[in-house]
């Protein structure tokens, strides 16, 4: 009987895996562990086994039909697979899908749109205001002397009708200054002008943030506070930034923000033009003047001011060098920014 | 808490109606949950005397009884409650009554006539006592109004305490918090009595073997006291709190529980052993009975009251059976004592023993005000069960607790409500709050927290004392926000930017100037308000030396440029200020919305034909955009007459018959002109009109209608000259509540349909938000819709 059953399993181990369907597949199923299957057959046989043997033989006879069970299963899957690429014939996964196509925002309003944000976040109102200004509100308001050179129009754009292209957003500072008590705490974002050939680093059309918050007890430690988190929020969380003392008549003490170069970290390289230090925008305190020119108490209330160009973040940013590429509008670039 | 408006003004006069005081008072920070007038539901309901009971001639469990309510007749009423019995006192509800929804009239119950009805205190909301008809226990005159009789006449007010407050579980703790808070004083009850010449400390030993469990420990002794009903003073306010009487020992326990927020306890002395009594922890498995005749387990972190032998008490929480005060008693020992609330806590969670005294022990008690309360419990017993108070408390107190002394800046507390309250104002709150003032210089205090207040730790604490002193209404408010913020504009601009994104769209950044021979290479004629440009005095260049009046030229030169790139098709879009001069020196900044698609709307796709672009595309583009913004209503769509659009494929924009915009497909020449060599689609919006109108808030829910559409088709032959619009709007007018939607399916011109016509096909969407339509109903609506199209466009439905 044993040499029976190993014959059995050697049959089966040969024929299994040549078969091709799942018909023939299930005939071998039949053969071999139906009820009528030559397995069987012997299992009813075994009481003619002398019965020390019995338990081995009965064994032996569990262990070939779970081998052949085994077996049948790994080949179905087999068969299966098989199936599967048959039946998808005709299917080719790796082709293009329906074209659902996306554009992108400017990539100087998405910086713009992040500016704001991180601002709102920070407590600030958006204000917008006029482009056309008033050489009262761009200069006069903001305690600009008569003799300033950013009066010239070699420097700014005047209409025929005598009004202005705001230089900065500075203005709305004044017009909301104007219109409501402190505290006062928002950022105006725009456009503004200057009388600039367009090159690599200027152009005459740019956007400014700025930022304006007047209350009681404010110093100059909120200023570095609130710019410190900006640049760490638009840049990375290791930014450095300083102060370094400038002039600008509407702010006392007035500063340059610098960076730490985000390219090179400071050791110099040709965007910080070995200075190690990225210049920013401007900053300070606001003028006692500007203050006292709204009818604010200038004793009972102080207040910091800061304007960044948006171009400038976005080329740092993005990794720009050249800021007409923020006005070409060739889609090869935009493309880039979706 | 309930507190009955009564009784507070007894202890302090508030000179206000109930609902000007229960304002002041939750502004004050104790929040008034509910107010309920007693008495109101209890218009005629008297006191009666029954003065004969006999048994009902056809029914054994109704009794028919005689009452004197006043009357020279006395009533015939009938009565079931196995209670009645002559010569008491009970509430009558006359005929005209009302308890709740249930008006008394005269009744006959089983042949014999009834004038009114005896009540149960459950049936007088007095409480859930039902077994029986409510005796009145006082000597009233019969025909005095119930609710007066009571002192029902008054407004309970729950207040909800916070749990840092046991102070204000009390009467005279909300005294004291009312006084603060109208600047007023309040009046302590007048403690006095005689004391005999027995000592209670002779007769009376406690040991307190816990004292970190149990820090205080007072007993005094009543002897020969009769226990009888308290006076109808005590049961009022007992009653109006929400506490039954039952009899004056136990009443005056609870009495004094609700004026002071201490809890007591009664033992009755003949049962004490040995006259000792012990306060320590339970052995393992000591077992005892409570008052409500449950048995409890104990171990040893509960807290036991005992005499010499066994356990009198659960300490703070419920008292044993065996000691408890019966109709014989007539030796009384009184507990006022202090336990740790932590302790009690537990204790009370572990058996599920939620009493009036846990709640109050859990919360923190005053320890040093025991005194004051046992003498207060001793003068009432005596006061209304007679008797002689022994001399002098048993006082067990091993480690005083002394009151917290903190410093106070004024300065500081002003800096934290923005406040400029004076030194002196500070002080006269504090000692308001009876907390003791030391000035130790003209900013600060030392100030002395009573024992009563354990939830002031810190200066902190005192500030917020002061605040509400202060009124939280009279510190400023400094707003800033949404006073300035553009928050409109940027919504809509965000919201329109990212939907053309979505649609394909790429933005474009051009600057602010333009050329004078734009507007002509767009055919702008000289009327057009485009042409009231801005000038600049000091141009960079011929090129820039305007301000752009339109977003156009810009986006078409942009057009030209990236097709120049071998960029096939594309879409494009700029949101910026135009700029025109209104007046000699006034200028305007509208915003624009513009866009361009070029080539073909649809990218190519490999597996389909690829779709002719139309202008339809492009007022699809507008109207996804406007739904966006939620800009839907009132728009309409007529012809254009813009000059730079094909003669057949352009659209006005109307916003309220405001023309608001444009869309369309570019003209040849228009194209030719800015060397373009691919059709262009244009749509050109003045965002300034619309940015006003939105508003987040003005989605709403609407509860979906739950009776089912019915969709029908109609298909008509309709003059080429007729709009589709005017159909749908015809179609409509129809039902204008019944037909919510019409969308045009299908436009067909061709050979079977006749010159000069088109055959349009609808679906039309019925639903009623009140029933479901009958197909009758609907079968009529779909004839009226045919005879109106018919009757006033010619227009006829189509035959198969």
């Amino acid at each position: 009987m044993k040499e029976q059953i190993q014959e059995i399993l050697e049959e089966a181990r040969r024929s299994i895996p040549s078969c091709e369907s799942d018909k023939d597949i299930e005939e071998l199923r039949i053969k071999y562990l139906g009820k009528k299957s030559s397995l069987s057959d012997l299992m009813s046989k075994i009481g003619t086994v002398p019965k020390e043997e019995r338990p081995q033989m009965g064994a032996l006879l569990n262990k070939a039909k779970k081998e052949i069970a085994q077996l049948i299963e790994q080949k179905k899957v087999v068969l299966h697979e098989k199936e599967d690429t048959s039946r998808a014939r005709g299917l080719d996964v790796t082709m293009p899908g329906r074209p659902l196509t996306i554009g992108a925002k400017h990539p100087l309003y998405q910086i713009w749109e992040e500016i704001e944000d991180i601002f709102i976040n920070l407590g600030f109102e958006v204000a917008e205001g006029p482009e056309i200004e008033s050489e009262y509100y761009n200069f006069d308001a903001l305690n600009t002397p008569s003799w300033h050179p950013a009066r010239n129009p070699q420097d700014t754009f005047y209409l025929k009708e005598g009004k202005l292209l705001r230089t900065q957003t500075s203005p709305m500072q004044i017009r909301v200054m104007e219109k409501f008590k402190p505290p006062i705490k928002i950022i105006s974002t725009g456009r503004c002008y200057r009388v600039d050939k367009m090159d690599p680093s200027h152009l005459p059309v740019f956007h400014q943030v700025e930022a304006l918050l007047v209350d009681e007890g404010v110093t100059m430690s909120d200023l570095k506070g609130a710019l410190d988190s900006f640049v760490k929020r638009i840049f990375s969380a290791d930014t450095l930034s300083r102060f370094r003392p400038h002039f600008f008549p509407f702010t006392e003490p007035s500063a340059e923000i610098d960076i730490l170069c985000i390219n090179c970290n400071g050791k110099g390289c040709k965007l910080c033009k070995n200075s190690g230090w990225l210049e920013m925008g401007g900053a300070g305190m606001v003028d006692p003047a500007v203050l006292e020119e709204v009818g604010y108490d200038s004793e009972k209330y102080t207040g910091y001011a800061f304007g960044l160009g948006i171009e400038r973040i976005a080329m740092l940013r993005y990794g720009i060098s050249d800021i007409r590429k923020l006005v070409t509008n060739d889609l090869r670039i935009l493309m880039q920014f979706q | 808490m309930k507190i009955s408006y009564n009784w507070l003004n007894e202890l302090v006069p508030t000179h206000l109606d109930i609902d000007e005081f229960c304002e002041k008072l939750t502004m004050f920070g104790l929040e008034v949950e509910e107010v309920v007038q007693l008495g109101k539901n209890l218009e005629n309901i008297v006191i009666g005397k029954v003065v004969s009971v006999e048994k009902h001639p056809n029914a054994d469990k109704l009794s028919l009884c005689k009452v004197d309510v006043g009357n020279s007749e006395p009533l015939s009423i009938i009565c079931g409650a196995p209670n009645v019995v002559k010569d008491i006192l009970v509430p009558v509800a006359m005929i005209g009554a009302k308890l709740g929804d249930f008006e008394i009239k005269k009744a006959k119950l089983r042949g014999v006539e009834s004038f009114g009805m005896i009540c149960s205190e459950n049936e007088l909301g007095v409480s859930d006592e039902h077994s029986g008809i409510m005796i009145i226990k006082q000597d009233i005159e019969p025909g005095t109004p119930f609710a007066d009789a009571m002192g029902i006449n008054d407004n309970i007010i729950e207040v909800d305490v916070t749990p840092n407050r046991p102070d204000l579980l009390g009467m005279i703790g909300v005294a004291r918090e009312v006084a603060v808070m109208l600047n007023t004083e309040y009046e302590h009850p007048e403690i006095t009595f005689e004391e005999s010449e027995v000592k209670t400390k002779d007769e009376i030993s406690v040991i307190i073997e816990d004292s970190e469990k149990c820090p205080r420990y007072c007993a005094r002794m009543v002897h020969g006291i009769t226990v009888k009903p308290s006076p109808s003073w005590m049961q009022r306010k007992l009653i109006a709190s929400g506490l039954r009487p039952i009899n004056n020992i136990v009443d005056v326990t609870n009495y004094v529980l609700l004026e002071y927020g201490q809890p007591l306890h009664a033992f009755d002395y003949t049962k004490i052993k040995d006259k000792t009594i012990a306060v320590r922890t339970a052995k393992d498995k000591e077992k005892m009975m409570l008052l409500d005749d449950t048995e409890l387990k104990l171990h040893s972190d509960n807290l036991l009251i005992t005499d010499a032998e066994h356990p009198l008490a659960l300490a703070g929480i419920m008292g044993g059976l065996d000691s408890s005060i019966n109709d014989n008693t007539k030796d009384v020992i009184i507990e006022c004592a202090y336990f740790d609330p932590r302790n009690i806590r537990a204790s009370a969670l572990e058996y599920g023993l939620q009493t009036d005294s846990s709640y109050r022990f859990e919360r923190g008690m005053d320890p040093n005000s025991l005194i004051e309360v046992i003498d207060r419990a001793a003068q009432l017993m005596q006061l209304t069960g007679g008797g002689e108070i022994s001399s002098g408390v048993v006082d067990c107190y091993p480690h005083k607790i002394e009151p917290k002394v903190l410093p106070l800046r004024v300065s500081r507390a002003n800096s934290i409500l923005n406040a400029k309250m004076s030194a002196d104002e500070v002080e006269n709150y504090l000692n308001k709050f009876e907390f003791a003032t030391k000035k130790t210089s003209e900013d600060t205090f030392e100030v002395t927290i009573p024992t009563f207040r354990p939830d002031i730790e810190r200066e902190i604490d005192i500030i917020e004392e002061l605040a509400r002193c202060y009124g939280y209404n009279n510190v400023e408010s400094y707003f800033w926000i949404n006073r300035i913020d553009n928050k409109q504009k940027r919504t809509v601009a965000r919201l329109a930017k990212n939907h053309l994104i979505s649609l394909g769209f790429f933005e474009v950044n051009n600057m602010s100037f333009a050329s004078p021979d734009d507007l002509d290479a767009l055919n702008i004629s000289d009327d057009d308000f485009r042409r009231k440009v801005v000038e600049l005095a000091n141009p960079i260049g011929e090129q820039f030396s305007t301000m752009r009046s339109t977003l156009i030229p810009d986006l078409l030169k942009n057009t030209a440029l990236n097709l120049s790139y071998k960029f096939e098709n594309f879409k494009l879009f700029e949101l910026n200020r135009i700029y025109l001069k209104e007046r000699e020196d006034t200028f305007a900044e509208p915003t624009y919305l513009t866009g361009v698609i070029v080539g073909e709307f649809y990218p190519f796709y490999w597996k389909e034909e690829q779709r002719a672009t139309s202008f339809y595309d492009v007022k699809g583009v507008v109207e996804s955009i406007l739904s966006k913004i939620h800009c839907t209503k009132n728009i309409t769509y007529k012809v254009s007459n813009q000059p730079y659009y094909e003669k057949n494929s352009k659209a006005d924009i109307f916003l309220d018959e405001k023309k608001i915009g444009s869309c369309g497909i570019i003209k040849d020449d228009v194209l030719k002109s800015f060397e373009i060599k691919a059709p262009v689609l244009l749509f050109d919006i003045d965002l300034s009109r619309i940015i006003p109108l939105y508003n987040e808030k003005d989605i709403r829910f609407k509860e979906i209608v739950k009776y089912p559409p019915v969709l029908r088709d109609i298909a008509v032959i309709a003059p080429s000259d007729i709009e589709v619009g005017t159909i749908e709007k015809l179609i409509k007018s129809v039902g204008p509540n019944i037909i919510k939607d019409v969308q045009l399916f299908d436009v067909y011109t061709g050979k079977q349909i006749k010159q000069g016509c088109r055959s349009l096909a609808f679906n039309i969407t019925f639903q009623s938000e009140t029933s479901t339509l009958t197909d009758k109903y609907v079968d009529k609506l779909f004839d009226n819709i045919v005879n109106k199209l018919l009757r006033e466009h010619q227009i006829e439905l189509r035959q198969e």
